[in-house]
Parts: structure tokens; sequence; C-alpha cells
């Protein structure tokens, strides 16, 4: 291996920070478990379920149903599967409830019981399929677990990138508990996901494409229009969503059309593509209470082209979601695409493939798990939009020199073209100036003021140089902050 | 490092230099696959060869060798248009463009077929032509002409690590000697790295013309003959190229001269020639992956993801093509019978025996595109996509269609129960009755007379002039039930004849309609004109 020498002279200034103390990796933060999996299949992991008696359910993209014990157990070893049902046709949402696990395939949401306890399905009863199926591959149908009110969310993917050939596509739907459908927002492109935050709010993740400058998550606030206008033309099915919303113009800015377009919600946060992603996948909050590390209530967010995990801090600004990612973990085995935190043991649990796309990993399919190795580790925790700059919040005391010089910070401000082509670069990049930095007294935070806030862009910041009391750099020293609405104080 | 699947590639090869030894090729059929394991056997002509023919699937198969040129679909459905004489002669068509073909083989059976190949070049088709097999499972025996191979191959081997092919001439010889099968060859067990190798032998050319020499190599090589430098592939490189040399060539034996290193990494050395008269011919002992046509193409068993039916059914919802829905459920029964349920219209879709489904289109890649059923003989009784109930005004009116895609008026769909042996009893509203739609599968369809008995419950009021639709077709009463001409179809190029026997209780002919007076419980049982026992009980 060669190492280029701008990396040799990085490498070798943090070792002189750290004086001589070895640097840590995410290994040594969160260690990640690769789980044997049933030889009888390939286990394309593309939805997951808490189960009752410490069992994970595991739906697949080969339309199976498999029901992993011991699966928490410090040995993995220990785990065991049970094929519960199969023939589905993939599996894009699990969720329980009652006694009944409720999958979403292509074409419905279905609850399936053991009747008989032999351990597998023997009843598949239909609670929804009011929506079209046209028959081309990337209609996929994604399941979320039961919402706050008792509700499941179904989101259709489009017909390929850019239409809606079939009924609802490009629409998020809820399924009431008595089966009927409530059509909820429109602009749906490709997602990768579906999840909730700490109080029950509903986001998604959808990837780079038309009207997607890259991949980003979404809040899906009832009655909104998601930004890709493909699927439209359902609001004639759709009289509860009121009178269709213009089109968006193209080529154009996101922010501009989101003046207007009033049922417009921006992206709450860019995953920025290729720095954090390229194909964005689960979302999982860790609920656990500390158990997962010092991330409470943050958002954990897959990638299937990457097979890596960001992480989000979301905060509400004039009513709109919006906040920063950075990276978090990388090196799992296949490309992820269902994940979720086990809130009891804090333990993240994920699983994917890599097939039809491409992922990095080496394995054509994988179901992992991530623990906290119980030492935390020196991450920019929160970073939150201010009036005149940004507040970023530390997860250990900052060495207050390191945190006070200005060169320690860089900064980048950017956008994507908000068009009907694929994607897009990133473009009306600006570099602000930094022009104050405050350390709190507790010497966790730091106020940055800079001469430029956008509504609408990325505000990329890196903090190589900030060093920890005990000398350690920030393990993730780049985070990207979307800036919707910039707060009054 | 030797790649070891090159040594296994020696048919051809031998034929070459060993041409009076009878050639043997392995044939088998594979398993729910509806496919040959070799679709590709390479001969040359007047040449003696032994096929060693194994029925490895679970129904029965045959071997048909044609003349050049014909068309072995055509040929084997042509003998369909008098179907009980087919039976009568094991499906081998009675035809003058069949040169060879085994018995029918039941599963799990085996013939040894020896016999001399044509003296005219030519690809000569082979198919199996039991009805519904021969679009997908055939071949070729591919007849070629082909050079002579070397004679008096001697080898020199010398030890040393270069970048480049050295003087050979002055290093000392480290071990030398004959090659006695004259195939130029890197089986040295001794070395695997930094060792070079000079060929010596003869060639025989029969006619004053042009000859091309072919040479890969992994490192690098020389060609000479009769002391010209032919080809000149020198240096470190992988064989991925093939470097080709012209020479003019009068009739008689000409010196063969190749040298050869090996410095790190894979070792590969791949010579051959063509002529006037005959295609490509190998010298090595090996082929190299890239000359055309040379290649023997064998299925790996796994190149297709077969559902396998044992002992309880196999449900695989997908994309299914001739379901006449997107929203199919596809069955597959113990006992050779297979089903797709239409989803749509709540109806049967397709009936099938033989193989269930390939699920290789839906599991690999991204899985886009719809997949026809495996097996055979195909049936589509209730039309391509109508509901099952009507209310009509007369027996023999117009029977309502649902639109492809499109959800039956006044149907519900409400899933599916599964039993103790996992057979699917299907769940569905019509209007305010509740309908189950169930099916069981009596006998064997491919080794026997299987059926397939399905039964309709009603519950809930019945309205007044309700008829459920058991068939659509031409209708002629046979026995107790009606043998049904449903009409032609054709699902991804394959031709289906969709004629079969239905027997329900209370059926009655309304024109085109085989309909039944809608009450509690409808049993209705559908099965094939023709059924193979006789001719598998006749051997």
């Amino acid at each position: 291996m060669k190492t280029s020498p701008l990396l040799a002279g990085f490498l070798l200034s943090a070792a002189l920070v750290s004086n001589g103390a070895p640097e840590l990796k995410e290994s040594d933060y969160y260690k990640i478990t690769t789980f044997d999996t049933p030889k009888e299949t390939a286990l394309e992991v593309s939805s997951m379920e808490f189960l009752p008696n410490n069992k994970i359910a595991l739906g697949t993209r080969r339309g199976e149903i498999w029901i992993a014990s011991n699966a928490t157990d410090p040995s993995a070893s220990n785990i065991s599967y049970q094929n519960f049902a199969s023939g589905q046709h993939e599996i894009m949402g699990l969720a329980y409830k009652d006694g009944w696990l409720y999958e979403t395939n292509r074409y419905e949401v279905a609850r399936l019981r053991d009747e008989n306890g032999d351990g597998r399905a023997s009843i598949f009863q239909t609670v929804a399929d009011g929506w079209g199926v046209s028959g081309d591959y990337h209609e996929y149908a994604w399941g979320s677990p039961f919402d706050k009110n008792g509700d499941l969310w179904v989101l259709l993917c489009l017909t390929g990138s850019f239409t809606s050939e079939a009924e609802f596509r490009g629409w998020a739907l809820r399924v009431k508990p008595d089966g009927t459908i409530v059509p909820t927002c429109s602009g749906i492109r490709s997602p990768g996901g579906i999840g909730f935050d700490a109080d029950g709010e509903v986001y998604y993740t959808d990837n780079q494409g038309p009207w997607r400058g890259a991949d980003n998550l979404q809040h899906l606030v009832p009655g909104s229009f998601q930004g890709h206008p493909g699927g439209n033309k359902w609001y004639s099915k759709a009289p509860n969503m009121g009178p269709r919303p213009p089109d968006p113009n193209t080529p154009s800015r996101l922010e501009t059309e989101r003046a207007r377009i009033p049922q417009f919600v921006p992206p709450a946060c860019y995953l920025v593509y290729v720095s954090i992603g390229n194909s964005a996948s689960f979302i999982a909050c860790d609920l656990s209470g500390g158990k997962f590390g010092p991330f409470q209530k943050q958002l954990f967010i897959g990638d299937q082209s990457q097979s890596n995990v960001c992480r989000v801090f979301l905060e509400e600004v004039n009513g709109v979601k919006q906040g920063v990612v950075f990276p978090f973990l990388k090196g799992f085995k296949s490309g992820l695409i269902a994940g979720k935190l086990d809130k009891s043991t804090g333990q993240l649990f994920v699983g994917g493939s890599d097939r039809g796309w491409g992922a990095r990993g080496g394995k054509p399919y994988c179901f992992e798990r991530v623990d906290w190795s119980g030492t935390v580790p020196f991450e920019v925790q929160e970073m939150r939009a201010k009036p005149d700059g940004f507040e970023l919040t530390f997860t250990e005391p900052l060495n207050r020199e390191s945190a006070e010089d200005l060169t320690h910070y860089k900064m980048r401000e950017f956008t994507y073209i908000y068009r009907a082509e694929y994607g897009s670069p990133e473009v009306d990049s600006k570099i602000p100036k930094i022009t104050a930095i405050t350390v709190a007294p507790d010497n966790k935070s730091v106020r940055l003021q800079i001469d430029s806030l956008f509504k609408g862009d990325i505000h990329e910041i890196h903090v190589d140089g900030v060093r920890s009391a005990d000398g350690r750099p920030v393990l993730h020293p780049v985070g990207y902050y979307t800036l919707n609405e910039i707060p009054a104080k | 490092m030797f790649r070891a699947t090159l040594f296994y590639v020696a048919a051809l090869a031998s034929a070459a230099a060993i041409a009076a030894e009878t050639e043997t090729v392995d044939l088998k059929t594979l398993r729910a696959q509806m496919r040959y394991s070799v679709t590709e056997i390479n001969a040359r002509p007047g040449e003696s060869l032994k096929i060693v023919f194994e029925n490895t699937d679970d129904m029965p198969h045959n071997f048909v060798l044609c003349k050049a040129g014909t068309d072995v679909v055509a040929l084997a459905n042509k003998q369909l248009e008098k179907p009980d004489e087919a039976v009568k002669r094991n499906f081998i068509p009675d035809d003058p463009a069949v040169i060879l073909h085994s018995k029918l083989l039941g599963p799990h059976e085996k013939e040894v077929l020896s016999f001399t190949t044509p003296e005219t070049p030519g690809d000569y088709p082979y198919v199996c032509t039991m009805p519904g097999h021969a679009m997908s499972m055939n071949g070729r025996l591919r007849v070629q002409s082909l050079g002579k191979g070397l004679t008096n191959l001697h080898f020199k081997l010398y030890n040393g690590s270069w970048d480049k092919l050295p003087d050979f001439s002055k290093l000392p010889i480290h071990r030398e000697g004959d090659v006695a099968d004259n195939l130029v060859q890197l089986k040295f067990d001794d070395y695997k790295n930094d060792y070079g190798v000079v060929f010596d032998g003869k060639i025989a050319s029969e006619k004053d013309g042009d000859y091309t020499f072919v040479l890969a190599s992994d490192d690098g090589s020389r060609l000479s003959i009769d002391g010209h430098k032919i080809i000149d592939h020198d240096g470190i490189h992988p064989s991925t190229d093939i470097r080709e040399g012209k020479v003019h060539l009068k009739p008689g034996e000409h010196d063969f001269h190749l040298e050869y290193f090996q410095k790190g990494g894979e070792a590969e050395l791949y010579a051959g020639w063509k002529g006037p008269g005959f295609s490509i011919t190998p010298l090595s002992a090996w082929h190299h992956p890239n000359w055309a046509g040379h290649q023997e193409q064998k299925r790996d068993e796994h190149s297709g993801m077969p559902l396998i039916v044992e002992k309880e059914p196999i449900i695989y919802r997908n994309f299914i093509s001739g379901a006449g829905t997107n929203r199919a459920i596809a069955v597959g029964y113990p006992g050779d019978v297979n089903i797709a349920w239409n989803a749509d219209s709540m109806n049967l879709g397709l009936i099938w025996r033989g193989a269930f489904m390939d699920a290789a289109r839906h599991w690999t890649d991204r899985g886009g595109g719809f997949q026809p059923p495996l097996g055979y003989d195909v049936l589509r009784p209730a039309g391509e996509s109508n509901p099952p109930f009507a209310n009509l005004a007369t027996p023999d009116a117009e029977w309502p269609k649902t639109e492809h895609n499109q959800k039956a008026d006044r149907y519900k769909w409400r899933g599916y129960r599964l039993d103790a042996k996992h057979y699917p009893t299907f769940f569905y509203d019509w209007g305010a009755v509740k309908v189950s739609d169930r099916y069981d599968v009596e006998g064997n369809a491919v080794t026997g007379s299987g059926k397939l008995v399905r039964t309709l419950k009603l519950d809930g009021e019945i309205p007044a002039g309700a008829y459920f639709r058991a068939a659509s077709g031409t209708l002629h009463t046979q026995g107790s039930g009606f043998l049904v001409d449903g009409g032609k179809f054709n699902i991804d190029g394959r031709d289906f004849e969709n004629a079969f026997v239905v027997v329900a209780e209370g059926a009655a002919a309304a024109g085109h309609n085989l309909v039944v007076p809608v009450r509690p419980e409808i049993k209705i049982t559908y099965g094939w004109p023709m059924d193979h026992t006789a001719h598998l009980s006749a051997h």
C-alpha cells in the first residue's frame, strides 16, 4: 500500500498532538459481530422486527421470514434460526402487534400468525392492498413499524425513477388498524427505509435521482409533498390531501420551489453523496438510554452501497426539521438494507444484500450486530443552528486551547440543483468566514459565529485540529448540516 | 498457480492427439430445469463417439439427434398433431431428419449411445421430443475438421528468474524428456515459479497454404516454425491476450520450437493452429477460454434456481408470465401439478405439470421481469383474467372480464391459510359472500394420471342466477365430464394447446362456457387429455 504524502502528513501531525498515544479506531468503540446465516437460503435481509422472548424476525428479498433466537447473546455462535414463512414477494417491512407479525410485501400488508405452534406461519391475512403494481421491478413497497397512533406506513417507490405507472406509486400511505388506507404524503421517489425519531415522528430515506441531488432524510409530515412530482397525478384519488400542488420548475433550487409549493417539506438532512453514502437505507433511533453510547435519541442510517452507518442529529427550527449528519461506522460485510436498535440491550442489528446494485464488504448478504464497547468516542455529539452560526457540542470535555484555535475549523457551504434530471453536482459553493469562537465554561461546547448563513445550503464543517482534554482527535471530524431555517435566537 | 479447471477440458484436445480412441461424453438431464447438462458436443468427422445419457430428472426424457439445419422445436411439436400415434412411438418423431435417438428414459435411467459422427462438418442439433420440452431442452453436436497434432514433442526445463525470455541455449538444462501425449503443457510439479521451458517437436501440414498459429501465455512465450520466429509474446503478462502469426507451409513435416518462461503468479500456456480445411486445433493440453467455438459449453447445475417440490407444496409469489395478473401466487404441489392463482380476478390463472418454477430471474441481480412456468402442458381453464362468479340473465351470456392488472369488481382479497401439510386455501369476498378456494392433487401428472381437484366453499347468501364458470372453450362431453379445447395460447414464445378434461357435478355447457349453478360447495377436477401412463408402462 502506498501512503499519499498528504495522508502521511496528517497521520504525523495527529500522532504528534496525541503525544504518541495510539490512535483509536471505530472498532475500539463499536464492535461489529457477523452472524452465520441459515445454510438453506440466502439471507438477504430487507426488513427486521423485534419479537417477544428476545427474538428477531428477519424478512428477506427472497420473500422469506426467519426468526433468529439468541441474537443478543454475547457469543454469536449461540444464534439459531427458524423459518417462519416463505414464498412472499420481497418483504420490505415487518411490524409486530398482539401476536401477529405484519409484513409489507410487493402487493399488500398482511398479518401472519402461527396457529398450531409448529413455528411456521399458517395464516396470511391481507390487511390492506389498495395500491397498484405495474410489474416493474423497481416498485418496492416499504413498510414501517406501528407508529404512535397504531398505524402502519407504506412507502411506494415510483415505477422507475421518473414516473408513476400504477396507483399511488410515489406516495406514502397510512394503513389504519381496520385496514383503511389514507394517502398521506406525495413526492416520494425511491425509499430505502422508514423509521421514527424519539418523539415518534416519521422519517424515510430517499435516494439520489431525478429531483434528488443526493440521498436524504425526509420528514413525513401528513399532507406534505416530498419533492418528486412523478406521482402527483394521484391527487385525484386522494381528496383528503386537497388540491394537487403546482409542479416544481426545473432546473431550480429546492429553496426557491419550496417558496412556491406550500406543501413542500424540505429534506431534514442531506446524506451528502459519496462523503456519507450512495444508497441510504434503514433509520434506527437510539432509545436505549445510553446503552449504545453517547448519542441518545439520535438516528442511525444505513447505506446499501458503502455498507456503512451514519449518524444524524436533528432539531426543529421554525416548525421544520433539520440537522447534521456525521460518519459513524463502516466495515459491514454487505450492503445494508434493514436495521433496528434494541432499546433494551442497546445493540444495533443490521442486515442486507449487495444483489443488483453492488456494495462494499465482499459478501452477497449479511446479518450483523453492533455493540458499544463502553468507551465514549470523542465526537461532535450535536450541532445546532444559531442566528449567526452554529453550536457544536462534544461527547467529551475539550482541550480548550485546541478548541479556541480558529485554524482548527474549516467550513464550506453548497447545495444541489433541484431538477428533473438524475442527481446533481454540488453547486453554489461558498467558503464562509468564521468570525468568532466561544468555548463554553464547561468545555463541552463551542459557538462558531460565521459571516454568512444560507437557507437551503448544506453547511460542511471540519474540526480536524480540535482535541479532547485527554488529547484525542475527533474520531469523525466532519459533519454536514442542512439549514432549512435560520433560528431567530 | 495452475487453474485446476483447465485440466478437465480434455475431450477435444486429446481427440487431436489420439484420434483412434473412442471419445466419451457424459450427457445428463438437469433436475427440474428442462435442460441438458451439455449443450454443445465437439467432435471430428467420422469419429467414434460414445454418449452416456443419464436421466437425472424426475420426469421422462429422450435424446434425438437430427440432421444439420433441422428445426427441432417444430419437429417435436409436429407430432402433437397425432398424439395417439406419438405415444405409441414413445414420442420419437417418425421423420427422416432423425439420425439417432435414445429410448424414452424414465427418471434415473441410463443409456449408452455409440456411433460414428457424420462425415460432413456442421451443427447437428439434438433435442428431447417429449411434449413441451424442446424449447429449452436442446443442444448441438458440432462436427468440425481438425488439424493434426504435434509429434515427437520433447521438453527442456530451465531454472531462473527472468523478466524476458533468456537465451536458453546458453543455460544449463535442469531436466528434459519426451512429452507422452504430445501436448504442450506446464505440469511440472517440482516448480511453480522461476522456470523456463523449451518445447521442440514436429508438425505436419497436408496442403500447401497459409497456416495461422495462436499463442497465449502467462508469462512470456515465443514460437518458431522451421527456425523462423512466427509469434513473439515476450515479457510479464497475463494470458488474456491471444497472439496470432501466419506462415506459408509446404506439405510435409516442420520444426516446432516454443519457448516459455514463468516468473511468479499464474502460469499458463496455450498453443494451437488452423489452416486450409481445418479449424482451430489445440496443440496444448488446455483450451484458451476465448478460442471461439471451442469451449465445451456446459451448464452448471446451479445456473437455474429451480424450486423443487418435495413433501409439501411450495408457494412462490412473484411476477409470473401468463398468469393474467401482476399479483400471482404460484403453488407447486406434490404430484407434479402446479398452479398460478390470480389475486386480482380471484380465480385460477394457470395449471401446468412437471417442474414448478425457476427462481433465478427473481433471485439474481435486481430480480426484474416475468418468469414463465418451468414445466409443460400449461392450461388456462378460466381464460386470461376473468372472475369466477357471475350473475347471468341466461347461462350462455357473455362472461365478465377483469381488465389485466385490475382488481375484479365486488371482490376483495383476504389472503390464505396453510393447513398442517402446508396446502393453501385462498380466501376472498364476493359481495357479501365469503369464498374459500382450495386445491389438491390426485395421483402424479408426470408419472401417471395426475389431476387437480379444486374445492370452492361459499358462506353467505348466494344471489339468484349466480353461476360459477369451470372452463371456457369448445366443449365436448367425455364420459362424466367434458373435453375442453380452450384455444391455443402462448407464454414467452412457448405455445400451449390448452386442451383439458373437466369434471364437475352439475356442470352444463352454455355456449363456450362450462357453468355450474352456484351452491355452497363446488368441486371441479381438471386433468390432461393425454397422460404419460401408456408409454411409461410400455418399458
